[in-house]
């Protein structure tokens, strides 16, 4: 019934300064590299020394042969040649899927539709044509009880954090505690104090703070510990690195592989970054032009000869 | 042609936005009977809507009372007929003045702050947070919404009416001379003779009270209508407000006249 009104919930264009920012933080990184004192020159891109750099930047983290996929699983989240409109097209034939503990990027160039994609996935926006399938349900055909059900085992950051400005930032994370758990109100307590550490904040100092009174990298932060609160089996991300400096964009890439390998969560990241992107993806999907022009393992994609990749990875 | 399509295409939209309005209202109503029920919020938006109201109601309806005296103060002295002054502001305000100047006033500082509010949590995804983290957002914005608006503007309609019988009292005294108790006699005099419902509760009571409880519906609904229907940033967040306000200053001066012609064929006196 209510699921009439799903195709008209509708995404806001982000602020043209939140891409700036995503540069600028993937900048500082690569400065932060720099200075750790290998030889590159910082000013000339070199294809070859990029590539060997992110090959290095993989291999750093895992074994080639340690792959987290459970493939012989029914995977989590499944397109099916989906599409999507609004003034023009912005997906077209879009397919793929996510198996159980894996971690799949989501990475292109802005105003791709990569925000869309995790949109549909949660059926904030229903898809022109195509399926959408989660946890083994076709998402468009459920009731929206039965959807919001179904988010519940599901963890969102927004790009833009959508903190509640009328609660504190304790409220916030204990929110979907205390829509869908019973816990009292200790229990509720320590989990937001723990979600609150694993995100580097002190949460004596920000608990009480109204989302307004954090800077804008703390407000991603604690988008990031609310995403978490209700320890769900799915994480949705869309860019939680970005506005963010190089040492906690490393705690959050850290704590995305560790929420996999330890609870083998299953997570779909969207991100400008395409470093850590490499570090903690399974699998990297890469949208262009309406479509996903590559899917794959971070090794594949750094070996691809294709032109657009090869220039993609060369701006990074 | 092109002409053609732009129309057809404005008619579709408004076609659409009326038949979610429809279905906004519905659920608002049936949600108010559903689990989970967000009390919390309620008596908050009862405090926002309504007690931080109180000032401007009181306000308004202490002057219009005071203006309404001494116009009919000017015409009546014509006829010597100065002492029924205290009849005419009593069944103005009652009937008709106090539902529809406390609508009027709730829909431009509520109805707005509504609009303005959701919009804001619709164009910074806070309203697609809440669908997420498994929260329908009706439940949880529009109907506390919705109920408290019902429950408080018959209250700020009494208190406008009140304090307009006391403006008009003011006038009665210092500009006419009356004694204040034939003032009250006139203001009793006049309800006790436009009939009764059941005997005893007075047919302007009928009528002021239901107006505004219908009302306080259509302020709460088209605000939050409005409110969620917001698209493109907080410029769209500023046409919301603009249009919930003149929206629902609209409905609220159209509907009195429709509940009027009903109550009237209704409740004859
Ligand atoms: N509600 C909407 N109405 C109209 N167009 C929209 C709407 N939402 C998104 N779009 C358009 O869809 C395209 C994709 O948007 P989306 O937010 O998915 O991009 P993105 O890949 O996440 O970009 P970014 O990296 O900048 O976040 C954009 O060109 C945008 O203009
Ligand atoms: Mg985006």
């Amino acid at each position: 019934m209510m699921g009439a009104d799903d195709p008209n919930d509708t995404t806001v264009k982000e602020p043209d300064n939140a891409q700036a920012a995503a540069a600028g933080a993937s900048d500082e990184e690569r400065r932060a590299t720099d200075r750790r004192g290998d030889d590159r020159a910082a000013d000339v891109v070199h294809p070859e020394r990029v590539r060997a750099a992110i090959r290095k930047e993989i291999t750093a983290d895992r074994d080639a042969d340690d792959d987290p996929r459970n493939t012989d699983a029914q995977p989590v989240i499944e397109l099916r040649d989906v599409s999507l409109a609004f003034d023009r097209p912005i997906l077209t034939g879009v397919s793929f899927e996510v198996y159980p503990g894996e971690t799949v990027a989501i990475v292109g160039e802005s105003g791709t539709g990569k925000s869309t994609i995790v949109k549909l996935i949660l059926r904030l926006l229903v898809a022109d044509s195509g399926e959408v399938r989660v946890l083994g349900n076709d998402i468009e055909k459920l009731t929206y009880e039965q959807a919001l059900e179904i988010r519940q085992h599901m963890g969102m950051v927004f790009q833009g954090s959508a903190l509640f400005d009328s609660l504190t930032v304790f409220e916030n994370i204990a929110y979907p505690l205390r829509e869908h758990t019973k816990l009292d109100e200790d229990a509720i307590e320590e989990r937001v104090r723990e979600k609150l550490r694993i995100v580097d904040l002190d949460p004596d100092q920000v608990m009480e703070l109204a989302p307004s009174e954090l800077s804008g990298g703390m407000q991603k932060r604690v988008g990031v510990a609310r995403g978490l609160a209700a320890n769900p089996k799915i994480m949705l991300y869309d860019e939680p690195t970005s506005g963010l400096d190089p040492l906690t964009t490393g705690t959050i890439t850290n704590l995305i592989l560790k929420l996999q390998r330890d609870l083998n969560v299953t997570s779909v990241v969207v991100t400008h970054d395409i470093r850590s992107a490499f570090r903690m993806a399974t699998r990297i999907a890469l949208l262009h032009d309406q479509r996903i022009v590559f899917f794959g393992s971070p090794e594949d994609m750094t070996a691809s000869d294709d032109p657009y990749i090869q220039t993609f990875l060369g701006g990074y | 042609m092109a002409l053609l399509q732009r129309i057809n295409a404005a008619a579709r939209d408004k076609v659409f936005s009326l038949q979610e309005a429809f279905v906004l209202a519905w659920n608002a109503f049936r949600f108010i009977f559903a689990r989970p029920f967000y009390g919390q919020d309620v008596i908050q938006q009862m405090d926002a809507i309504g007690v931080q109201s109180l000032g401007i109601v009181v306000l308004t309806g202490f002057f219009t009372g005071m203006v309404l005296a001494l116009q009919s103060a000017v015409q009546m002295q014509r006829f010597g007929a100065t002492a029924y002054v205290g009849s005419l502001v009593t069944a103005s305000m009652i009937r008709e003045l106090g539902p529809v100047l406390a609508g009027l006033m709730v829909a431009g500082r509520v109805g707005s702050g509504i609009a303005a509010q959701i919009g804001s949590m619709r164009v910074t995804e806070q309203i697609d947070a809440l669908n997420v983290m498994g929260t329908d957002p009706i439940k949880k914005l529009v109907t506390p919404r919705l109920i408290a608006a019902l429950l408080m503007l018959p209250a700020l309609t009494v208190i406008n009416d009140v304090a307009g019988i006391f403006g008009g009292n003011v006038i009665a005294k210092y500009y006419l001379q009356l004694p204040t108790s034939l003032y009250w006699a006139t203001v009793w005099d006049q309800i006790s003779t436009g009939g009764f419902v059941l005997h005893f509760i007075p047919n302007d009571f009928v009528h002021g009270l239901v107006k505004p409880f219908v009302f306080g519906g259509i302020i709460s609904l088209t605000a939050c209508h409005f409110g969620l229907r917001t698209t493109g940033g907080t410029e769209g967040v500023g046409v919301a407000t603009t249009r919930t306000v003149v929206t629902a200053s609209i409905l609220i001066l159209v509907t009195d006249y429709f509940i009027t012609q009903a109550l009237l064929a209704l409740l004859p006196a």
